[in-house]
């Protein structure tokens, strides 16, 4: 589903590559977690991965695509298979919790009656029905990450990236939607996520991939945040 | 695509940067005027020029029957017309020349002042008035007295007239409002451009939220950039409405009352003019925010 084939990725400016020749395969239906500090490289396998940057060398698949090759006008259509989550939400604050999810669907045409069957039944599914009235700023930490999970899955994605999605929360809360991903990717998504939460990484013992400075460390199938000697 | 969504973020867009749309509309407003009253000036010029000559002509007028000028006892003959055209043709300073019949004379009359006095039974002018002319372009401007004084004795000439002196200051003063025109134009057009980009920017940024997001789920950059675009065009048509009305009242009130009540003996733009500036407003001013518009969204949206 995903496949780095030596890539490299330098931003100019700087003198090491923030990925350096890594190679690295996720299947479809997996679920991987990124680790590394701050600055290993995480970030820029995600923005990879969504075609927001090219890599500076090596090729990168998405779904069966190379998205090096991959025209710009094609990137649209690429990123409605990738459903996106992020440590800060990013809903949109004057819209109800129920637009918020609409507005995924809205902006890349779908109808208003795939709209209005798709949207309730995926907030249900992450367990906010009843609150689509809500507006973001009435919703606690958790439910607001719970929004973005819906907004990204609302499409039935192929993939998940989701950049540290319990960095903001507390840890009864973290397991909350840690569940839920666990959930989607039980539907068949293949999800990635970046964290620097060794207790949720060890509790899933899923697989583990472990950037620094740009190299691939680790990868072990059913890991642990820390080494393991 | 769902149009409702763009008309909706079209409305927000309009509001939320109202008096960055009102100044991009009033300069727009202004400079399209500019441009149209310059457009108008130009035509006015050529119109002029076409129907006067233009500076480098002088103008013979050949003896008519009645005539009041004490060298010319009769009309004009055929004899004497062909040893002045000899004489031009052989002069050094004159380019080129043709001949103006009388009823050419009063063709050009009757445009100029309308018809009534030309037509019924016993009309106030007919073509016997008019005298017959040949018109003369010189090579250079400044060398005219040669070929003035060699036609000026000849038989059937009744004078020589050197429009110049009549017709440059005003054909001067109308190539110069041309120029003040289109040149205060130019700077309000790049006035414009630079309002538009900073309007553009101001929008992205408010709405940087929401493009992200958009961006992320895989919005098409056509649907990203359409609001901007429609914004965009929403205020060039504001602007080009309020130009073209401009540029109608210049024409009603000015052009119109000066030419049917005063200084008659110009011939003056018309409509078919005025649609001609109104036409090149209409296109530059959608053009003026359309290009940055689709410029600086590739730049500030970019997927």
């Amino acid at each position: 589903m995903i496949r780095f084939e030596k890539v490299t990725k330098a931003y100019p400016g700087h003198p090491h590559p923030a990925l350096d020749n890594i190679s690295v395969d996720v299947e479809k239906g997996e679920f991987v977690f990124l680790v590394g500090s701050s600055g290993s490289g995480k970030s820029t396998f995600l923005r990879l991965v969504l075609r927001e940057y090219r890599p500076s060398s090596g090729r990168v698949y998405v779904a069966g695509k190379e998205i090096n090759r991959l025209a710009s006008w094609k990137v649209p259509r690429l990123r409605r298979d990738i459903g996106t989550v992020f440590q800060d939400f990013r809903l949109l604050p004057n819209k109800t919790v129920t637009e918020n999810v609409a507005f995924a669907l809205q902006v890349i045409g779908k109808s208003r009656k795939e709209i209005k069957d798709l949207v309730p039944e995926t907030l249900e599914m992450v367990g906010l029905s009843g609150k689509g009235d809500r507006m973001p700023d009435e919703l606690s930490g958790g439910e607001q990450q719970r929004v973005a999970v819906a907004r990204a899955f609302v499409n039935r994605p192929m993939i998940l990236i989701a950049d540290e999605p319990t960095g903001n929360l507390d840890p009864t809360t973290s397991v909350g939607i840690m569940k839920l991903l666990d959930r989607i990717n039980r539907t068949g998504t293949t999800v990635v996520m970046a964290t620097h939460d060794s207790g949720i990484v060890d509790q899933m013992r899923k697989r583990v991939i472990e950037l620094e400075n740009g190299h691939v460390v680790r990868d072990q199938a059913q890991g642990v945040y820390g080494h393991q000697n | 695509m769902q149009l409702r969504y763009v008309y909706s973020e079209l409305g927000q867009g309009l509001r939320r940067n109202l008096s960055m749309h009102l100044a991009v509309v009033l300069t727009l407003f202004v400079s399209l005027t500019l441009v149209g009253i310059g457009v108008l000036f130009n035509q006015q010029a050529s119109k002029a020029a076409d129907h006067w000559g233009n500076q480098l002509q002088i103008t013979v007028y050949l003896c008519r029957t009645n005539d009041s000028s004490a060298v010319c006892p009769n009309a004009v003959t055929d004899a004497q017309k062909t040893e002045i055209s000899q004489v031009v043709q052989d002069n050094p300073e004159v380019d080129d020349f043709h001949f103006e019949s009388s009823e050419q004379a009063l063709d050009k009359a009757r445009e100029l002042y309308g018809d009534e006095l030309f037509s019924g039974d016993n009309p106030a002018i007919t073509a016997e008035d008019m005298p017959q002319t040949i018109w003369i372009t010189l090579q250079d401007p400044e060398q005219y007295e040669g070929i003035t004084s060699a036609v000026q004795g000849l038989d059937g000439v009744s004078k020589v007239r050197d429009m110049r002196e009549q017709v440059a200051p005003i054909l001067e003063s109308i190539n110069m409002l041309q120029w003040v025109a289109l040149g205060t134009a130019g700077f309000l057009v790049f006035a414009a451009l630079l309002l538009v980009a900073n309007t553009i920017r101001l929008a992205a940024f408010a709405r940087r939220k929401e493009i992200g997001i958009m961006r992320l789920v895989g919005a098409s950059t056509l649907y990203i950039a359409l609001p901007f675009l429609l914004e965009a065009l929403v205020t060039a048509l504001i602007g080009v409405a309020l130009a073209v009305g401009a540029l109608w009242g210049f024409m009603y009130f000015g052009i119109a009352e000066l030419s049917q009540n005063r200084l008659k003996f110009v011939p003056w733009i018309g409509w078919d003019e005025f649609w001609l500036a109104a036409g090149a407003v209409a296109i530059l001013g959608p053009l003026l925010t359309l290009l940055p518009t689709l410029v600086l969204t590739r730049k500030y949206l970019k997927v």
